[in-house]
């Protein structure tokens, strides 16, 4: 496999899926004036009104802001582990850590709460516990490729030490983590360390499933990785600014002698353009 | 730019006039600092007498309160000059003795408009109500006379620095005719309910705070009372703050101005029934519902010129009104689950709150009573919506209106994919799209300037203008502007010679340099942003036009805009497409080139994204716009637009001039025919009769009409233009996909 991703989301669907939902989702709730159905708190929406759906409804949308920016770059970010298992299993894998982080939540939530000393109300909001989850699998499965040392002289005063700082071509995505839990507060670390525990359960097979369970609908067109080679080559090469031989003599042979059609995305550019 | 000494100065001058406007209270001249200090001394004034006031005194030097029915009845002449000689200062009783309400209003209000008993009723009624109102009388009851203080009037001269003393009384006044008298018998009416709980004690308004300590028994409001004849010629509005009684459901608004300062009349008339230790009680809580309202919002202090001048101006133009409403209790719901509603609606989590089932808030009695004119009305089925329920429906409606913008975008694209060259592009009408894109663009505007008026669904009406506005000016215009372009050449040209197809090109006097799409375009935006500036004032300022010619320019407007088909029929009988059976026998090439330029999922699609917003406006009774119900016009409208796409098809069928008479469609101009041998000649025609092709620089076997031998060539090979060049059929129908001008000369060519 190439240490180099293919370029776009064209061939990552259920990240391209996950990232638009993620954006979206939130974007007509708020239009809809629905957002507080992605809610969920112990007191009053479980022991009061019993609306147990919002077990369900809470990690689909973020409610506020910068939750759906860290979550949305975290799915990007994801996309290796899209590149390696497959969409058909990467989809399995998210679904079950849906299921279980969930209920591992929720049955955890209930446990707490029975002791009359501490409770625990509010649950985090938009998908930090599949995504921390997932992030297990992220750490396990993908390869650091490089590290880079980041010096620094002399950074509290004259007489500090030279401060090393070694990072690797992960500290992108683990900046981003730190960034999601810290920014929903003690439940944002709690339920993301429950999460990632989930993660790694399912995949030492505590937790049943990662191996056995596909989700049934989807076809074998879905069941492949996406791939470095043939098609992607092409448009990585295009992008250096060297057109294959064999594509642009079929343009030829279509058109002889033309300007060639311009798409209709194009043509709505040329207006402002001109 | 350099800054030299005298760029500072102007500068310093320019932010000098920026930062010297008016301060918080809008005073710009020693005069009007003045006026505004005598208001405020006046003010002052009453609310000292206000604050010594108990339920058994009479009001003293109050404006507005000086003179009781009784007074008037007694003494029309009389002057409201405190004090008055012989009234009775010391006491008080809910009569026409003591109030400005006749004796017979009174007991009205106390037998048939305000109940006693108390019962549930929602402490928040934000609401607009529609309902009837009818008059009772307009010439029963005597006028009280409210003068004018004439510090109000605005000075005489510049070098004026003291306002006038004294007071002007109504016979002093310009007649003022319908204005100060209701001479409908039955009309309308409006009243807007919005809470007045939070005051500001600063010119700006930014510290807000909550000063009601009884909110569960009192409450303040402000009250928006619009009310006309049914078609709505005479129009009559009052504004004021009402008292709201939670308990019993009552509320009495007054209004205020130069002339009646009812906000210390509020106390005592809130207490029409005579027991007297409940209306001591009353007079007590209202009193000091007032007293903190005032202090709240530093009353005094905060007054300004705006205020000043705007009450200056209701004091002439309007009458007073003294208002009471009676509401229906809610009596299925306990004090519990109306907390929980209110709740849910000013808060929502998704509490058990069924908001679905929730009553509307219903006026079941009400009296208006202007002392000041001697206009008694009655209304009654005065209902409506919560406000925030309300808000609610209008956010799913447009949120719906979002999807048909969608779906619409969705059609136009393909659309404008299906006919992606020049050549189909031309069979396209022109006014066709500039009538939907007016329709869009003015639909834009105004969700633009209402995301500005309706703070709460300011997101999803930015998101409908937002859709409406790509609609608009991305697409439909870029379309527009490939139409016109591609249509640039039948300029200056006759309708007959269309129909003809510009058989004789010799008479045509066309540019041979086509302006390129840039020009066209800034163009076509220039004219877009024009037309819907004009149509949105016209829109705009349509909806307070009278009833009858209201009715009759929305019929018209959307009559005229539902005939977008027409134009597309004149153009496709002008560019004479074949019957359908026709084309099928022509080869693939010459078929796609004479499709019929408008997919059918588009004309389909179209009309009903255009047509569903009309027919639930018109056929639904209680819709959003309050728009009355008018099936027929529905009907009329929807049989026009099948009659317009059933024209369509069988154009399509028939071919697009079936219905015009045989002598009036002259031939077109065709590009496959035999040539003049001269002609030939001229073009360097070889001994064999063939010419070469500019495009592909291959030989031409033509058709020559004076050599036989010739003949046997097929003349659908060729295409001879207007401007008398050759080229091969595939050849010159490729290039025609992307420009209708000819290769070698420019001159503009025939579409296909």
């Amino acid at each position: 496999m190439s240490t180099e991703t293919p370029q776009g989301l064209w061939q990552f669907p259920i990240t391209k899926f996950c990232m638009i939902c993620t954006v979206s989702v939130p974007i007509v709730a708020s239009l809809s004036d629905s957002k507080y159905w992605f809610v969920l708190n112990y007191d009053p929406f479980i022991t009061t009104y019993r609306q147990y759906f919002r077990y369900i409804l809470f990690q689909l949308a973020a409610v506020n802001e910068s939750d759906v920016a860290i979550i949305t770059l975290l799915w990007y970010n994801f996309r290796q582990l899209e590149r390696l298992m497959g969409c058909r299993k990467y989809l399995s894998i998210i679904a079950l850590s849906w299921f279980y982080t969930t209920t591992i939540l929720a049955i955890s939530n209930k446990l707490i709460n029975l002791n009359p000393l501490f409770t625990w109300n509010r649950f985090p909001t938009g998908a930090l516990p599949i995504l921390l989850a997932l992030f297990h699998f992220y750490k396990e499965y993908t390869p650091q490729i490089y590290e880079f040392e980041v010096l620094l002289t002399q950074p509290f005063g004259s007489h500090s030490k030279q401060l090393r700082w070694k990072l690797n071509d992960q500290f992108v995505i683990n900046a981003l983590i730190i960034l999601l839990c810290l920014n929903q507060g003690l439940t944002g670390i709690s339920s993301g360390f429950l999460s990632w525990l989930c993660g790694v359960f399912i995949d030492k097979g505590l937790f049943p499933g990662s191996e056995k369970f596909r989700l049934p609908f989807l076809n074998d067109r879905m069941n492949r990785s996406a791939t470095t080679i043939a098609n992607s080559n092409v448009t990585t090469n295009n992008s250096e600014g060297e057109p294959p031989q064999g594509e642009l003599n079929e343009e030829e042979i279509e058109e002889p002698g033309d300007e060639p059609a311009r798409p209709l995305g194009v043509q709505f550019l040329d207006t402002f353009r001109r | 730019m350099e800054i030299d000494g005298n760029t500072l100065i102007f500068i310093i001058v320019l932010l000098f006039l920026f930062f010297s406007n008016p301060s918080g209270d809008g005073v710009t001249s020693q005069y009007e600092y003045n006026q505004l200090q005598t208001l405020k001394d006046q003010f002052r004034r009453e609310h000292l007498q206000f604050h010594n006031m108990t339920s058994d005194l009479n009001f003293q030097n109050i404006t507005g309160l000086k003179l009781s029915y009784h007074d008037i009845v007694e003494n029309p002449e009389l002057n409201a000059t405190y004090p008055i000689e012989g009234k009775d200062y010391e006491h008080w009783a809910a009569s026409d003795e003591y109030m400005i309400l006749p004796s017979e209003i009174i007991n009205e209000i106390k037998q048939n408009v305000w109940n006693e008993e108390k019962n549930v009723f929602p402490p928040n009624i934000t609401s607009t109500l529609h309902g009837q109102i009818t008059l009772k009388s307009n010439d029963k009851f005597q006028k009280i006379p409210m003068p004018i203080p004439r510090f109000y009037e605005p000075p005489d001269d510049f070098s004026q620095n003291r306002p006038k003393s004294g007071e002007t009384y109504p016979s002093e006044w310009p007649n003022y005719g319908e204005l100060h008298n209701v001479t409908f018998d039955r009309g309308e009416i409006v009243v807007q309910i919005s809470a007045a709980s939070v005051a500001s004690s600063s010119y700006d308004r930014k510290t807000e705070r909550f000063f009601n300590t009884q909110s569960d028994k009192w409450r303040l409001l402000q009250l928006q009372i619009d009310f006309s004849d049914n078609s709505e010629q005479e129009k009559h509005s009052m504004t004021g703050r009402a008292v709201y009684d939670v308990a019993r459901g009552r509320i009495l608004a007054m209004s205020q101005s130069a002339k009646f300062h009812s906000i210390f009349a509020f106390p005592h008339y809130m207490n029409l029934d005579g027991k007297e230790e409940e209306s001591k009680a009353t007079f007590d809580e209202v009193k000091q519902l007032l007293d903190e309202y005032w202090n709240a919002s530093d009353y005094v202090n905060t007054l300004t010129m705006g205020s000043l001048q705007n009450w200056y101006d209701l004091a002439n133009y309007r009458c007073e009104y003294v208002v009471f409403l009676q509401l229906e209790p809610w009596k299925d719901f306990t004090p519990d689950q109306i907390k929980i509603i209110d709740d849910e609606l000013t808060w929502p989590l998704g509490r058990q709150a069924n908001l679905s089932h929730l009553p509307h808030v219903n006026i079941s009695s009400g009296f208006l009573y202007s002392p000041d004119c001697g206009v008694a009305l009655q209304l009654g089925g005065v209902s409506g919506p919560r406000y925030e329920l309300q808000i609610r429906t209008i956010r799913i409606h447009l949120l719906f209106g979002i999807g048909l913008l969608a779906a619409q975008i969705y059609l136009l694209l393909t659309q404008m994919h299906n006919t992606n060259t020049p050549s189909s592009v031309n069979k396209m009408s022109f006014w066709c799209f500039s009538m939907m894109n007016l329709v869009d663009g003015s639909l834009a505007l105004i969700y633009v300037v209402a995301s500005g008026i309706f703070i709460e669904l300011y997101l999803p009406l930015v998101m409908s203008a937002f859709a409406c506005f790509i609609l608009a000016t991305v697409f439909e215009t870029r379309y527009l502007i490939s139409i016109y372009a591609s249509q640039l050449n039948e300029h200056n040209v006759g309708i007959m010679t269309l129909l003809r197809g510009n058989a004789h090109h010799e008479e045509r006097i066309t540019p041979t340099v086509i302006p390129d799409e840039a020009s066209i375009s800034s163009s076509l935006y220039g004219r877009l942003f024009f037309t819907l500036v004009i149509s949105t004032f016209v829109i705009l300022s349509s909806t307070s036009w009278p009833r009858d010619l209201r009715t009759m320019f929305e019929y018209a407007c959307i009559t005229v805009l539902n005939s977008y088909w027409i134009p597309q029929i004149i153009r496709n009988a002008i560019k004479g497409n074949e019957p359908r059976r026709r084309r099928h026998l022509e080869d693939s090439q010459r078929q796609r080139q004479n499709k019929m330029p408008l997919l059918w999922k588009f004309v389909i699609g179209t009309s009903i994204i255009r047509i569903t917003p009309v027919i639930y406006v018109f056929t639904y009774p209680s819709n959003v716009l309050r728009h009355h119900k008018d099936v027929r016009f529905v009907v009329i409208l929807i049989l026009w637009l099948f009659f317009q796409i059933a024209v369509l098809y069988s154009q399509d069928i028939l071919g697009a001039r079936w219905f015009l008479p045989q002598y009036s469609i002259p031939e077109g101009y065709s590009y496959h025919k035999g040539m003049a041998l001269a002609d030939v000649l001229e073009h360097g025609g070889s001994s064999d009769y063939c010419v070469d092709c500019a495009i592909c620089m291959n030989d031409i076997p033509l058709y020559v009409n004076e050599v036989p031998e010739t003949h046997k060539i097929d003349r659908n090979s060729y295409m001879v233009t207007p401007c008398s060049h050759v080229f091969h059929t595939q050849c010159l129908e490729s290039w025609m996909s992307y420009k209708l001008q000819c290769p070698v000369c420019r001159a503009p060519l025939p579409p296909l």
